[in-house]
C-alpha cells in the first residue's frame, strides 16, 4: 500500500520550493522550529545543569541576574531563579515538556477527530447526528475553562493536560474532515469503490481518508501552536503540569513574583522563547495554509 | 466603411508563476460587421474564451496582450484602462455567460436585477426602468414577464434563465454581444429555441454577435462566418456553408469527421487510433476474453420491472410523496447487444443505472433480475462480489471518477486485488496490458490521475471497467465531458472492445446521435416515465411517440450537400 498515499512525481526539493520560495519569514520560522525541537530534544546533553536534580541546586546561587558565576564556578547565562537553578537549563527542559504535551494532546485529538469524522460521513443517519451533536457540545464550551473544569475534577499532572487539550482538538478536526468526507463521497470514484464490492473500511481508509485529509493537515500546525499556548495558559494557572516537571508556563508563573522587584530575568526568558516559538510555527502555518489555498495562489 | 469590431494578429501571453510565459492566442485576426453572427470553434484549452474576454477587457492579471489590437467602431481598445472597459461593457459590448444559473445573483429578484442593470448603463429610472424590463423580457421571449419578475433565479428554468441574461444584455442596445458557450448547459429542446431567439434579436437590432462554442451543430444554425481555432491559431476562416461544407484545413476535416450524425449510423469514426499490436495488448484482450462470457444472443441478461424511485424532498416523508425521479420503468437487457437510454436531464436516465448497480435503493416493488436472479436477494457476500464482478460502469465525468491519490494502475486493478480475483504481483503487470487495450502506453500506470487529460482518464476509467470482466457495463454518459474528437476516439474504442468481447452495454446519452452511433435498441425516457422503446434506427428515424419526434427535431443538425 506504499504507493497508496505516495505525493504526485516532483521531487521533494522542488516541492520545498514551491512552497517555501521567496517567502524569508516563513523560512526563518522553519529554522526556528528546527533549532527549538533540537534544543528540546537534546536538553539533557545541551543543558549546562539539570534543573530538576534537587541535590545539584545551592539555595546560595538563588536570584543571580544573567551572565553570573555560580557556586561551583560555572556561568550562568540568563541567571538564576530563587532556589538557585539556571534559568537557561530550565527553559531548555521547559521547551521539552511544553513541546512533548502540544504534540501528543495534538496527535490524539487530530487521530480521533479524522476518525470520527470519517465515520459520521460513512455512516450517516443517527451515528453522524451523535458524533457532531458532541462536537456542537465540546465547541460551544470556551477551550480554557473546559480545560480548567477537567483538571479541577481528575487533578493536575501532564496527562491530565494532554487529555484536557485534545478534547478541545478532536472536535475541530472531526467537523472539518466530516465537510471535506461528504464532498468527496458524492464524487463517482467512491461509486466505483462500492461498485467493487470493496468494504466500508478499506474505503473509509483507503479512499476517503487521503483525499479529505489535507485540510486536517494544513490546520495541524495552528493547533500544535495553540495547544503550546494553552498548555503554558494552564501551567501558569497552576493546574497543569507538576512543579517537578516544569514546561514554559510554569517557569513564567515562577518568576511572575519577582517582576515587581525587579528580577525579570526569570519570567522574561522562558516567555521570549514561548513566543518565539509559537511565532516559528504559526508563519511556517501561515505560508502552509495559503499555499493549500488556491485563490491565494499566483494563477499558473 | 470599417467594420465593427477588428481584431488584427492578436497574440496573448500567460505569464506563469515562474517568469516563463505561455502563448495563448497568437497572430488571431477577425473582422465583423453591424447585425451579423461570427462563431469560433475549436476544442477546449483552443483559446476560445480568451479571445471573448480580451474584447471585454476582462483577461486575468497575470495575461498581457502581446501583439495586434482589438477596434471597436473606430476606436481602439486593447489599451484601455478597467474605468475606460467599464464604460463600454453592458452598454456598447453584452456579455453571455455559458451557465445561466451562475450568471444570475441568486439572492436578488430577476426584476431588481434588471432594473439594476437598466439603470446602470440606460438613462431609464424607477418605473420607466420597470416597463423597459417588461419590454425587454417581451422581445427575449419570456413567457408571463410580469410574474417573473418577482421570481428568483432558482425558481425558474435554465432555459429561462439564459433568456432573461439575454434581455439583460441588449438593455442598452449594444453593438456587440459576446455569447460564450450559451446553451452548454441547457437541454437540445431548449438549445434550439433559446438560439432561434437571439439570432432573431441580433438581426432585428443590428446587433453583430461574436459566438463562441465548441458545437459545430450550432454554429450552423447560427453563424453567417466562421473562425475555427487550434491551440491559439487559427486554422480557417471563412463563410459557414465553406467550412462545414467544404473544408479546406486538415484540421476542420477531423474535426468534422469527428462529429455523430443522428440520421446516419457510422461503423467507425474515421480518426486517428492506432493500437499497437503488442504482447502486452494481446494479453490483455486473452485475459478479458476468457472471463466475459461469450453473448448468447436472444437471451435477457438483465430484467427490469417496475422500477421506480422517490426522492424525499426535504429530508421527510411527506405525505405527498416528495419526487418522483422514476416511475414504473420496465425493460430487458439481451446479452451482446447495446441499449441506448436517451431523455433530458432529469428524466432520470442516471437513476436507472444507479438503481441497476445497486448504489440507490430503488422502491420497493421493483423487480430487478440479473441473470433470472432477483439482485434483491443477492446479499450474501458472495453474491454481492458476483454481482459487482458482473455489473460495471464508466461514469460521466473522468475527473472525479478516479482516485486522485491512487496511481492509474492501482486505480485498475485496486477492486479485483481488494476481491482476492487476482494476485498482487499479477495486477501490476495486469494493469499495464489494460492500458494498452484502452490505448494508453504501459509507463502510464505509474502516473497519478492529475497528470492524464480527461480523455486518458475515461479510457483508464474503461479499463476499471473492464479488469473486473463484467457481463454488463452500464455507460453513464461517457462522453459528454469530452471534446468531440476525444469522443470518437472513445466511442470507437467501445466499439472495438464489444466487437472483440461480446460485451453488453446499456448506454446512456442526452446526445441521440452518439445513441444513433451506439446503440442497437433505444428506450426513451421523459420525467421519470419510459415513453418509447424500440430498434435504434427505427426509433431514431421513425419515431412514434411526438415527444421522441420533438427531441429529434431540436438536434442541431448539419445538413449540407456534398457535407458527408
Amino acid at each position: 500500500m506504499s504507493e497508496m498515499i505516495s505525493e504526485p512525481p516532483i521531487g521533494r526539493l522542488e516541492g520545498f520550493r514551491a512552497v517555501f520560495g521567496g517567502y524569508p519569514a516563513a523560512i526563518a520560522g522553519l529554522f526556528g522550529i528546527v533549532f527549538f525541537s533540537l534544543i528540546a530534544l537534546l536538553a539533557p546533553v545541551l543543558a549546562p545543569q539539570n534543573p530538576f536534580d534537587q541535590s545539584r541546586l545551592d539555595i546560595m546561587d538563588g536570584l543571580l541576574p544573567p551572565v553570573s558565576t555560580l557556586m561551583d564556578g560555572t556561568i550562568s547565562v540568563l541567571g538564576t531563579d530563587a532556589v538557585g537553578r539556571d534559568i537557561l537549563s530550565a527553559v531548555m527542559y521547559g521547551m521539552r515538556t511544553s513541546l512533548f504535551v502540544a504534540l501528543v494532546a495534538v496527535s490524539a485529538g487530530v487521530a480521533v477527530g479524522v476518525v470520527l469524522g470519517l465515520v459520521a460521513v460513512m455512516r450517516g443517519g443517527w451515528i453522524d447526528a451523535v458524533i457532531m451533536r458532541a462536537v456542537d457540545l465540546t465547541l460551544s464550551f470556551p477551550g480554557v475553562l473546559l480545560a480548567l473544569l477537567l483538571l479541577v475534577v481528575f487533578g493536575s499532572g501532564a496527562d491530565k493536560v494532554i487529555l484536557a487539550l485534545a478534547i478541545g482538538i478532536w472536535a475541530q478536526n472531526a467537523r472539518l474532515v466530516r465537510a471535506v468526507g461528504l464532498s468527496e463521497m458524492k464524487k463517482d470514484y467512491i461509486a466505483a469503490a462500492r461498485l467493487a464490492g470493496i468494504g466500508q473500511l478499506r474505503i473509509m481508509f483507503h479512499f476517503l481518508l487521503p483525499n479529505a485529509i489535507s485540510p486536517v493537515l494544513v490546520i495541524t500546525p495552528m493547533a500544535i501552536s495553540g495547544a503550546i499556548v494553552a498548555e503554558a495558559t494552564l501551567s501558569f494557572l497552576g493546574v497543569g503540569v507538576p512543579i517537578t516537571e516544569p514546561s514554559l508556563g510554569l517557569l513564567i508563573a515562577n518568576g511572575n513574583d519577582y517582576l515587581l522587584s525587579g528580577r525579570w530575568w526569570i519570567s522574561v526568558a522562558p516567555g521570549l522563547v514561548l513566543v518565539m516559538m509559537v511565532l516559528s510555527i504559526n508563519v511556517v502555518a501561515d505560508r502552509l495554509r495559503d499555499h493549500a489555498n488556491p485563490y491565494l495562489q499566483v494563477k499558473a | 466603411m470599417a467594420p465593427l469590431l477588428a481584431i488584427e494578429n492578436l497574440s496573448i501571453a500567460y505569464m506563469l508563476g515562474d517568469g516563463r510565459s505561455a502563448e495563448a492566442i497568437s497572430d488571431f485576426s477577425l473582422r465583423l460587421e453591424r447585425g451579423r453572427i461570427a462563431g469560433i470553434v475549436g476544442q477546449s484549452g483552443a483559446g476560445k474564451s480568451t479571445i471573448g474576454k480580451a474584447i471585454l477587457g476582462l483577461l486575468g492579471e497575470n495575461a498581457r496582450i502581446t501583439s495586434g489590437t482589438i477596434t471597436l467602431d473606430g476606436t481602439v481598445i486593447t489599451r484601455f484602462s478597467e474605468g475606460e472597459f467599464a464604460a463600454i461593457r453592458g452598454k456598447r459590448i453584452g456579455y453571455i455567460y455559458q451557465n445561466p444559473m451562475t450568471a444570475l445573483n441568486p439572492v436578488l429578484s430577476i426584476g431588481e436585477q434588471m432594473i439594476e442593470a437598466i439603470e446602470a448603463n440606460t438613462a431609464r429610472r424607477g418605473e420607466a426602468a420597470r416597463t423597459y424590463a417588461l419590454e425587454l423580457l417581451k422581445s427575449a421571449e419570456v413567457s408571463h414577464a410580469e410574474e417573473r419578475l418577482s421570481k428568483y433565479p432558482h425558481q425558474l428554468s435554465g432555459g429561462l434563465c439564459q433568456r432573461i441574461v439575454f434581455a439583460i444584455a441588449i438593455a442598452a442596445q449594444p453593438d456587440l454581444i459576446i455569447a460564450d458557450e450559451p446553451t452548454t448547459a441547457l437541454d437540445v429542446t431548449v438549445q434550439k429555441a433559446v438560439l432561434a431567439t437571439l439570432k432573431r434579436l441580433a438581426c432585428e437590432q443590428q446587433i453583430a454577435i461574436v459566438l463562441i462554442t465548441h458545437d459545430m451543430g450550432v454554429v450552423f444554425q447560427m453563424c453567417d462566418e466562421v473562425s475555427v481555432l487550434c491551440r491559439g491559431r487559427l486554422v480557417e476562416h471563412g463563410s459557414t456553408a465553406q467550412v462545414i461544407g467544404a473544408p479546406r484545413e486538415r484540421y476542420t476535416k477531423d474535426l468534422m469527421a469527428a462529429i455523430p450524425s443522428v440520421d446516419l449510423k457510422r461503423d467507425r469514426f474515421d480518426v486517428l487510433d492506432s493500437f499497437a499490436n503488442t504482447p502486452g495488448r494481446r494479453r490483455g484482450i486473452a485475459f478479458l476474453k476468457s472471463g466475459i462470457a461469450a453473448a448468447r444472443g436472444g437471451e435477457a441478461l438483465l430484467t427490469v420491472n417496475g422500477l421506480s424511485k422517490t426522492f424525499d424532498t426535504r429530508g421527510r416523508r411527506a405525505a405527498s410523496g416528495g419526487f418522483r425521479a422514476l416511475d414504473d420503468v420496465g425493460f430487458e437487457v439481451f446479452a451482446g447487444e447495446t441499449l441506448g437510454i436517451v431523455g433530458e436531464s432529469g428524466s432520470g436516465k442516471s437513476t436507472i443505472g444507479r438503481a441497476i448497480l445497486g448504489l440507490i435503493e430503488p422502491d420497493a416493488g421493483a423487480g430487478i433480475a440479473f441473470q433470472g436472479r432477483p439482485i434483491a436477494d443477492m446479499r450474501s457476500r458472495r453474491d454481492r462480489i458476483a454481482l459487482s464482478r458482473s455489473l460495471q460502469c464508466i461514469f460521466q465525468d473522468p475527473y472525479s471518477s478516479l482516485n486522485p491519490r491512487m496511481s492509474a494502475g492501482t486505480n485498475i486493478t485496486y477492486g479485483i486485488v481488494a476481491q482476492g480475483l487476482i494476485s498482487r504481483a499479477h495486477a501490476k503487470v495486469l494493469a499495464e496490458d489494460l492500458l494498452e487495450v484502452v490505448g494508453l502506453p504501459r509507463q502510464a500506470a505509474g502516473r497519478m490521475p492529475h497528470a492524464f487529460s480527461g480523455g486518458e482518464r475515461q479510457r483508464i476509467g474503461i479499463a476499471r471497467a473492464l479488469a473486473f470482466r463484467p457481463e454488463l457495463i452500464f455507460c453513464d454518459e461517457p462522453t459528454s465531458a469530452l471534446d468531440v474528437t476525444v469522443q470518437a476516439e472513445i466511442l470507437n474504442l467501445m466499439k472495438e472492445l464489444q466487437e472483440t468481447l461480446g460485451l453488453t452495454l446499456v448506454f446512456v446519452s442526452h446526445d441521440l446521435a452518439v445513441v444513433r452511433q451506439m446503440c442497437d435498441r433505444v428506450i426513451v425516457m421523459r420525467a421519470g416515465r419510459l415513453v418509447e422503446e424500440g430498434r435504434a434506427d427505427q426509433v431514431l428515424t421513425y419515431p412514434r411517440e411526438t415527444y421522441t419526434r420533438e427531441l429529434l427535431a431540436a438536434m442541431p443538425r448539419i445538413a449540407l450537400e456534398g457535407a458527408r
